[in-house]
Parts: structure tokens; sequence; C-alpha cells
């Protein structure tokens, strides 16, 4: 009874913390209201231009060349799909990174570190405050896209398409601990995940079919959890498949996720008690 | 050595405590492609902390006193687990830092590094909830806590105002509640009063007394205000170069030098030589140091000297500077204060501005 008492606790004062932290980044994302807009407009400037350039070589918005590759000859929801999952890996690998580099910057990170409370959860915390940026980022371009492109988008397919948003967010999550280990460690991560940010960019299908990269650029994009996170939804939503049809894609995502995960948690404690033992942990 | 009666623990332990940094060395641009040419690895090596022994009681205000890049911070954030030492034991609260560390967390609260340690762009109230989610506070306590403490510091108006429109003093009070949150045994206080207008360090310090003389909270004060650890200190440790060089209450520190006289003269633009010149003409003064001033921000420069007789040396030390052609800003014969004690032992002086 006593035990069970004191695990509802533990619990409770570790979910606390994940809402705390959450709330805390995001009222601090709200009192620079500029960014907001910024974010909400800036995706129309990122897919409009290669829609309009398929219209000019395609000479409208069908292709068949297209349709032979990917199975749709509707080439405008495919780019909107990989802006969207795009923006996604832009906010969380950049985001992590930067806050734990703005933690130390303002030195509360000394405190956050200096609490009784595991760190994991104030890393959930951040991760799920991104999280919420990164999707009402991507909310906003859907937004646009049923706008201005008639996109149709409908419940039934949303929700398995959440339920791979969240896989692929778990895995940035580990590639954002990861950056977050780095910037504990050398104060900086925004050029590390501008690089990472532009190599999923290339060897992930976001503006391209994936069967039109090279062999070995294929092969090296299938430890990207985009690529498989892309692939997945483009097949939910632009061709009506369901889980059936994508259970290897799935399976290797969540692989991934694992993988990352581990190795972001283990490598952000260890990147901590480095700089503790070598005194760079308050360092900016 | 043990001191609590009941349960023979002391509230803050150190045992050798010693850290040691390494030297950045800044090669030029292809600096990485060059082998690394020094031959003895301590060169590369600042020791900040050199086998530290402290051992502070239950309910005692402790006052740790050095000059800047003495080793005071560097203490602070080896007690509260930020840093790792390298050697030694630490003890606090009984709980050892490397083993226990999350009780040692617990038993602390802690203000390092003042105002700018706070999230600016929230208000006080969502500042202090967010650290008592940290602290596993149950929300409900919390929001009980935050109120007070609010009120306590005065702050209750201004709660719900983002802290980028409070003043500096303000957002130092929501520092020390923020260490008051969980109600610990245990303050580090790291120069709580640097930067505060002299109304404000005077509530903060009254806040500290209080605290510890109320509550019975065991405080470890670093400061560099001699004034400051004089008024509020049970007792002080002097540490400079990352070694303490004494430790006591600050009536006995002053006893080292109190049936000595102090002469100290303010002047303008001293020459190097100045300090050898009087004590040659002083061979019976213990002490002879000049504090380097800054003009520019009207600081004068000061001669301090210690022992002998103060109404035979202040003759000869206006002839000296009269000699030497050295404008005399002032003179004063006085009692020595702690930081003459520390000049006395240290041969360097506490403060930069001379305070």
């Amino acid at each position: 009874m006593m035990k069970s008492s004191y695990q509802q606790s533990v619990l409770r004062s570790n979910l606390f913390v994940v809402w705390n932290e959450t709330v805390k980044n995001i009222k601090s994302l709200l009192a620079y209201p500029a960014i907001l807009v910024f974010w909400a407009v800036f995706p129309i400037f990122w897919f409009i231009p290669f829609i309009l350039q398929g219209q000019a070589f395609v000479g409208g918005l069908q292709s068949a060349s297209f349709a032979q590759i990917t199975g749709t000859g509707e080439y405008v929801p495919f780019i909107v799909i990989g802006a969207v999952l795009n923006s996604y890996v832009n906010t969380l690998l950049y985001g992590m990174g930067e806050n734990i580099r703005k933690e130390s910057y303002q030195g509360t990170l000394d405190y956050v570190l200096a609490a009784p409370c595991n760190k994991a959860y104030v890393l959930i915390g951040k991760a799920l405050s991104e999280s919420v940026s990164s999707t009402i980022f991507a909310a906003s371009q859907l937004t646009i896209s049923v706008v201005l492109f008639g996109m149709n988008l409908t419940l039934g397919v949303m929700l398995p398409v959440f339920f791979i948003v969240i896989l692929l967010m778990l895995g940035l999550y580990g590639m954002s601990l990861i950056l977050a280990a780095f910037s504990l460690m050398y104060k900086q991560s925004y050029d590390l995940s501008q690089t990472i940010g532009y190599v999923f960019y290339i060897f992930a299908p976001v503006r391209y079919p994936v069967e039109t990269l090279p062999t070995w650029a294929q092969i090296f994009g299938k430890l990207i959890p985009l690529t498989y996170a892309l692939i997945i939804v483009r097949s939910f939503m632009l061709l009506g498949t369901d889980f059936s049809a994508v259970y290897f894609e799935v399976l290797a995502l969540l692989i991934i996720d694992v993988v990352l995960l581990v190795a972001g948690f283990y490598l952000f404690s260890w990147m901590e008690e480095k700089t503790k033992k070598s005194g760079t942990i308050s360092h900016h | 050595m043990v001191y609590d009666k009941e349960s023979g623990v002391f509230s803050i332990q150190t045992i050798n405590l010693t850290k040691r940094f390494a030297k950045k060395k800044h090669r030029g641009v292809f600096g990485f492609l060059r082998r690394n040419q020094s031959k003895n690895k301590h060169n590369d090596v600042t020791v900040a902390l050199d086998k530290v022994n402290i051992k502070i009681r239950p309910g005692e205000l402790f006052g740790l006193l050095g000059p800047n890049g003495s080793g005071k911070t560097t203490t602070i954030k080896c007690l509260s687990t930020i840093l790792i030492p390298d050697e030694g034991t630490v003890t606090v609260n009984g709980f050892d830092i490397q083993k226990e560390t999350a009780m040692v967390r617990a038993s602390l609260g802690m203000v390092v590094g003042g105002e700018r340690t706070l999230y600016w762009k929230l208000t006080a109230r969502d500042n202090l909830m967010y650290f008592a989610s940290l602290y596993k506070m149950h929300r409900r306590h919390a929001k009980k806590r935050i109120k007070e403490l609010l009120e306590t510091m005065q702050l209750s108006d201004r709660a719900d105002e983002r802290l980028e429109d409070y003043s500096t003093g303000m957002r130092q009070k929501v520092a020390i509640a923020r260490a008051l949150l969980h109600d610990p045994p245990i303050l580090l206080l790291d120069e709580p009063t640097l930067g505060l207008d002299p109304n404000f360090a005077r509530q903060i310090r009254n806040q500290i007394r209080e605290l510890s003389q109320k509550q019975g909270k065991t405080v470890l004060l670093t400061t560099h205000y001699m004034d400051e650890a004089d008024q509020l200190c049970d007792r002080v440790a002097f540490i400079n170069n990352g070694k303490i060089v004494a430790v006591d209450t600050p009536n006995r520190l002053k006893a080292m030098v109190k049936e000595k006289e102090l002469v100290e003269v303010t002047v303008y633009r001293p020459p190097a030589d100045i300090e050898k010149h009087i004590r040659s003409l002083l061979p019976d003064a213990e002490v002879v140091k000049l504090i380097p001033g800054d003009e520019d921000e009207g600081n004068p420069s000061r001669i301090k000297i210690i022992g002998g007789t103060a109404e035979e040396h202040v003759g000869t030390i206006i002839d000296a500077l009269r000699q030497k052609n050295i404008r005399i800003g002032s003179l004063n014969v006085g009692v020595p204060t702690l930081e003459d004690v520390f000049i006395k032992l240290t041969g360097a002086k506490l403060t930069e501005d001379g305070i």
C-alpha cells in the first residue's frame, strides 16, 4: 500500500516536471509572437516555388512519369507531405540543442542540473514543447495546402498519419538528444543540426521519390527515420493503403527510434558527467 | 570534531576537496594540426581547489571570503553537485555528494550567479512553479509555498509580471525565494548582494540573518564584502588560490591584528616602488600594502600599514609621500578589519574596488 502510494507520487512528480518544462518553453516561445507569425507564413515560401516549378516542367498538376515511379500522378500532395514532415526535422533537431545552449548561456542550466528530479523528464518536457510547436507549424502548412491546393484530408487517414508522425518524432528526439549532448560539451549545436538537416533533405525522399536517388544513396537514406515516415505517410495519404502494406517500414522506423533514443539518453548522461568533471558544464 | 549533538553530523564537511581545471591554450587557426609540445602535464592544469577542509555546523552562518578566482564559486559548485571533485570527500547534510547525489540536491537551496539565472520571459510565479516541479514538490503545496515566499519577499503585487520588468534587486529576491522553495536545511549563497543598491542589499542581509537565526538554516555565504561577512557570519574562512588560509570567528580573526594599529592613506598615482620605500622606512611595520585603485572611477589607490605605533608612523609616511611628490587624498588611523587580516595572512587584497 505504501509502495503503491509512493510510486504514484513519483509518477505524478515526474509528470509535473514534464508538464512544467513544456509550459515553460511554450510560454517563453509565446513571448516572441513574431516567431509564430514567421513560422505560420514561412511554409508557403518553402513549398510553393517547387509546385510552380513542377507545373512549369510538366504543364499541369499531373505527371504520367511521376505516376510510374510513385503510383500517383499528383505531385502537389507529394511535395506538401515532404514539406510538412521535414518541418519536424527542422524544428526538433534545431530546437533541443538550442534550448540547452540557451539554458547554459542564461545560467539556468546549473539550476536544472542541481535539482533532485530525474533529468530525463526535463528532456522529455523539452522535446514535448518542441513537438507542440512543430505540430502547430505542420498544421499551418496543411491548412494552407487545403485552402490553396484543395488537398483532401480525412480523419480516417489523419489518425494513422499522426501515429507515424509520433514515431518520427521519437527518432528525432533521439537525434536531438545527441545534438543536445554535443551542445553541453561544445556549446554549439546549430551548425551540426543544420548539416544533419541538409543530409536528411538530400538522402530522404523529401522533394523527390527515393527511387530517383542512386543505389548507394538509397541505402544511406534507409538509415534515416524521415525516409520511412515519408514512405508510410505518402502510402496512406496518396495510395490509400493501410499498415499491412507498410509493416516493414513501420518496424524499421521503430527500430531506428529505439536505437536513437537509447543512444541519445546515454550520450547526454555521459556528456553531462564529462562536463561536470572538466568544469565546462557552466561555460557557454 | 563532530558538532551536532543529536546526529553527530556536520551540515557541510569537506575533506581534502580538490578540483583541477585543464588550461585551454589557443594555438591559432591551425593549432589543432600541431602536437602538444608541453612535456609537463601539470603545467596545463589550474588547481582551483587545493585540499580544502571545511566543517560547518548545523544552523551556522559560515562565510567563505576570498578575492575573485580564489575558489569560492568552485567550492559552491562542487557542494551543489554541479561539478565533480577530482579528489576528496564531501558530505552535505550527512550525504556523500558523489554517492547520494539526489539527497544532497534535496538538502540544498542555492543562489549562484544572481539574477541572470532565472527565466526573464516568465513571471516570478511561473519561475517559482517551474523550479518547484524540479524539486518534486506537490502542485498544491508548491502554490501555497510560492504565495508565502512572494509575500515574505514583498513581491506579491508584481508576482504575475515578467521578470524582464523587474529591477536587479527584485530579481535577486526571486532567486532567493527559489532557493527557499523546498525549505532546505542548507543554503549556499554565492555573492547574494553583488550589484545591488544599498537598500536592497540591506534587505537581503536581513533576510539571510533571519534565515539563520530564526529558521535555523545552515548558510554558506561567499562574499568579498568584508562588512557583510563581519556583520552576518558566525565563522569565516579565508580562501586564496584555492587554499583555506584561516578559519575562525570574525572577532578572533580580527584579534590577530587587533592590538596593532592601522594607518590607511589614500594616494593618487603612486609609483610602483612606494610600497618598498615605505617598508624600508618602517622596519617595525608588519604589513605595508599598496592596493591599486581606479582613479578614473573615483577610487584612489590605498596604502595600508599595520603594526608598530601609528602616531610614530604618520609623520614618516607623510614625509615619504611628499619626497616622492605623491598627492595624498586622506589619512586615517583605525582598527584593522577582516580585509587587513586577509592581507596580513596572504599578502593579497580581497577586493578589486577595495570595499
